[in-house]
């Protein structure tokens, strides 16, 4: 009986010295991701950092449904299933304790501050637990071969009269296209309440959590700047009938798709879209788009900019040598010259380091309007709120105007009110 | 303690039962110990919280007047609306005519289509812009409607998916079921020059309700945990109007990551499905013992 435990005890030993003798000479790291221009151009300079050092890069697609759950309880299971795994502004304080920190990577000195600011990535001892990959904020995009750019809408009033304008022409189809439907109200709810000095809670763009709570998770869905804001797209849809009527269950890709086709004349999308947008393979329109800075609503003079990073994270579970292979492979993305040029140039987005953006924008002019209207803005708006309930306080915001815009006019005012204390219910 | 042959019959189901137990009856278990905790997806506190998730869900207006009005009107609606049009069908195919088994194999492809597919197919087709229904409308004179933006329309595109989806399934159940019939009392029917309605409401209608209503029952309780097609076609919207229990369940434990509370709503959707199953099979029973 002891020599058959004695014998166990000794097998298993070997077995764990032989797995802590593998760890030790890692050869491979897993990548969680979801397939998009951004991450595939990050992942080929992990992949070219691979091939240099000898260390396979095993990319493991995610559906965009379901990564936020998927990953969530994949970190949660203590599981090593990722080495490296994507990682986003609205998910920053939901993972920020199960990710490993990352002050530590060599490069991150070149990285942009606000995007990785601690309110975001921010741990609870205060350490970043991101590297970024890229900008990732939407723009303005208009059709450059109808509307020159001092004829750029600065106004939403203006987005309409040029919206009819062209409409009138024969133009276009539409003035204004952009998802509305739930996880796609970036493109038009959140910018154009932005715009009109308005936000998803009370107040406007604060975004620390301690402020939020002390005012109550007062959600702003009674204000006279979100009835305004609600007003506007119904009046777009069914009075001024510059965006079509299907708009509020669009998501972003359908929103796209008509822009792309050229049945629109001005969209908001990620700037990431602006190599797709001017792909001839996929867009009847390349080569005739341009981007300005958002419109804004009559509650509002100051231009801003909406200013985010995707990025990657490592998870805490996995063990210290693939953490610190993980960490050299980051750094070594963060300094990757050409690989980050080739990222702009599929892309559109602004690479991680900062150092390259002043050559990138003195040889693109796209990426030169980047950097004046939004990179170097004073004024910038976060695109999420970073607190654990922000899917659910989305989901009730975009349920409650969604509602408001598809209802009759004169109930705006009312299916806004029902709407706010479930908003702010949701958060708290 | 058991006997020979017990021993073999218990050897020939511990498979079956080892995985029914693996994959259904231990995530049950986890499920309902999580719906009396706080547990979040993020962050599992795993706290007793007792019955507050469910005096929640059962309080949540949202719940009781869009989520569960939807899921039995859906119910009724795609149960009926496949009933209906697979007898026709299968009250047609039932007949021989030329090229009957090849109509017969066309007629079964939805039955091969996943529901996701058919619900991105649907909501293509139905695209304001670009969709084939709205083409066709506009073609003929008429306006193309904005399908998915009210409720009704977007609540009757679901319906519609599903009783494409599900139609074949009963068309194939009840031809099964009327060629199974015995030929004698049509043939007198037949002799005595009975009228084609009368023949179906006097002899196929009653001497095929049994298999009716086993298919009914199976389907109902198969609708009410319908998911797919309606996530993918409206995702419950526009607002929430076109929600059923199974996307109510879903959005509290993935996309709110609150693992308890979407727990205590599977439990809560699971005891009612219950109790309609209950009333249901009773009914069966009635109706076979007639």
């Amino acid at each position: 009986m002891y020599r058959l435990a004695r014998r166990t005890l000794a097998a298993a030993a070997v077995s764990l010295l032989a797995a802590g003798a593998a760890n030790a000479q890692v050869k491979e790291l897993r990548i969680g991701y979801q397939p998009s221009p951004i991450q595939d151009a990050s992942i080929a300079m992990f992949e070219t950092w691979g091939a240099k050092n000898g260390v396979k890069i095993v990319k493991v697609p995610n559906s965009y449904g379901v990564y936020v759950e998927k990953m969530t309880a994949s970190l949660t299971s203590n599981s090593d299933q990722y080495d490296v795994i994507w990682h986003n502004d609205d998910w920053g304080q939901l993972w920020a304790h199960l990710l490993e920190p990352t002050d530590d990577v060599k490069g991150l000195e070149f990285a942009e501050k606000w995007g990785m600011d601690k309110i975001v990535f921010g741990n609870a001892a205060g350490q970043n637990t991101v590297v970024p990959m890229g900008q990732t904020f939407s723009v303005f995009f208009y059709r450059s071969d109808l509307v020159k750019p001092e004829e750029v809408p600065k106004t939403l009033a203006e987005l309409v009269e040029a919206s009819k304008k062209l409409q009138a022409a024969n133009k276009v189809k539409f003035g204004y296209v952009g998802g509305m439907s739930m996880n796609h109200s970036w493109f038009s709810w959140l910018w154009s309440m932005w715009g009109n000095n308005c936000d998803v809670l009370s107040p406007p763009y604060e975004r620390d959590n301690k402020k939020l709570a002390a005012n109550g998770w007062k959600s702003m869905m009674t204000e006279p700047c979100m009835k305004e804001t609600v007003e506007y797209w119904w009046d777009a849809i069914n009075t001024h009938k510059i965006s079509p009527r299907g708009m509020p269950a669009y998501d972003r890709n359908e929103a796209n798709a008509i822009f792309m086709g050229g049945d629109a004349a001005f969209t908001v999308a990620d700037s990431l879209w602006w190599g797709t947008f001017n792909d001839p393979a996929k867009s009847k329109m390349a080569g005739k788009i341009a981007a300005a800075r958002f419109p804004l609503g009559p509650n509002r003079k100051e231009p801003f900019a909406w200013d985010d990073i995707w990025g990657w994270a490592i998870p805490k579970s996995i063990s210290p040598e693939r953490k610190k292979l993980a960490k050299e492979m980051l750094a070594a993305m963060m300094v990757d010259e050409e690989g980050q040029m080739k990222m702009f140039k599929a892309t559109g987005a602004p690479p991680p380091n900062t150092q390259f953006w002043p050559k990138i924008a003195a040889a693109d002019p796209f990426m030169k309007l980047l950097k004046e209207s939004v990179l170097d803005s004073p004024n910038k708006v976060r695109g999420a709120y970073y607190f654990a309930n922000w899917p659910a306080v989305h989901k009730a915001f975009n349920d409650t105007v969604t509602k408001a815009v598809t209802g009759k006019r004169e109930d705006i005012a009312k299916v806004l009110a029902e709407g706010a204390p479930l908003v702010s219910k949701a958060a708290q | 303690m058991f006997g020979e042959q017990q021993r073999f019959m218990l050897f020939l189901i511990a498979p079956a039962a080892l995985l029914l137990g693996l994959f259904q009856v231990v995530p049950i278990v986890i499920g309902a110990n999580a719906s009396f905790r706080d547990w979040a997806l993020y962050n599992p506190k795993k706290t007793w919280v007792g019955l507050d998730h469910y005096r929640a869900v059962i309080t949540d207006p949202a719940f009781l007047e869009v989520v569960l009005p939807n899921t039995f009107i859906f119910m009724i609606l795609s149960v009926a609306g496949s009933l209906a049009l697979g007898l026709g069908l299968a009250l047609l195919l039932n007949r021989p005519f030329r090229g009957q088994k090849i109509v017969q194999t066309v007629l079964m492809v939805p039955l091969m289509v996943a529901p996701v597919i058919a619900a991105i197919m649907m909501r293509w087709m139905f695209n304001d812009q670009f969709g084939i229904v709205n083409a066709v409308l506009e073609g003929l004179g008429m306006e193309g409607q904005p399908w998915l933006v009210q409720r009704w329309t977007a609540f009757g595109i679901i319906v519609l998916t599903d009783v494409w989806l599900w139609t074949p399934w009963f068309t194939l159940l009840l031809l099964a079921g009327l060629q199974s019939l015995p030929k004698e009392p049509f043939e007198a029917a037949a002799i005595d020059g009975t009228t084609t309605w009368r023949v179906f409401s006097h002899l196929t209608l009653p001497m095929l309700q049994p298999v009716i209503v086993v298919c009914v029952v199976i389907r109902a309780i198969d609708a009410f945990r319908t998911f797919d097609i309606v996530w993918t076609l409206t995702g419950g919207g526009p607002g929430r109007s076109t929600e059923l229990f199974s996307i109510y369940a879903y959005v509290l434990a993935f996309l709110n990551l609150d693992l308890g509370r979407g727990s205590a709503s599977a439990i809560v959707g699971g005891l009612i499905i219950l109790v309609v199953g209950v009333v249901m099979y009773r009914l069966v029973d009635r109706v076979t013992k007639s």
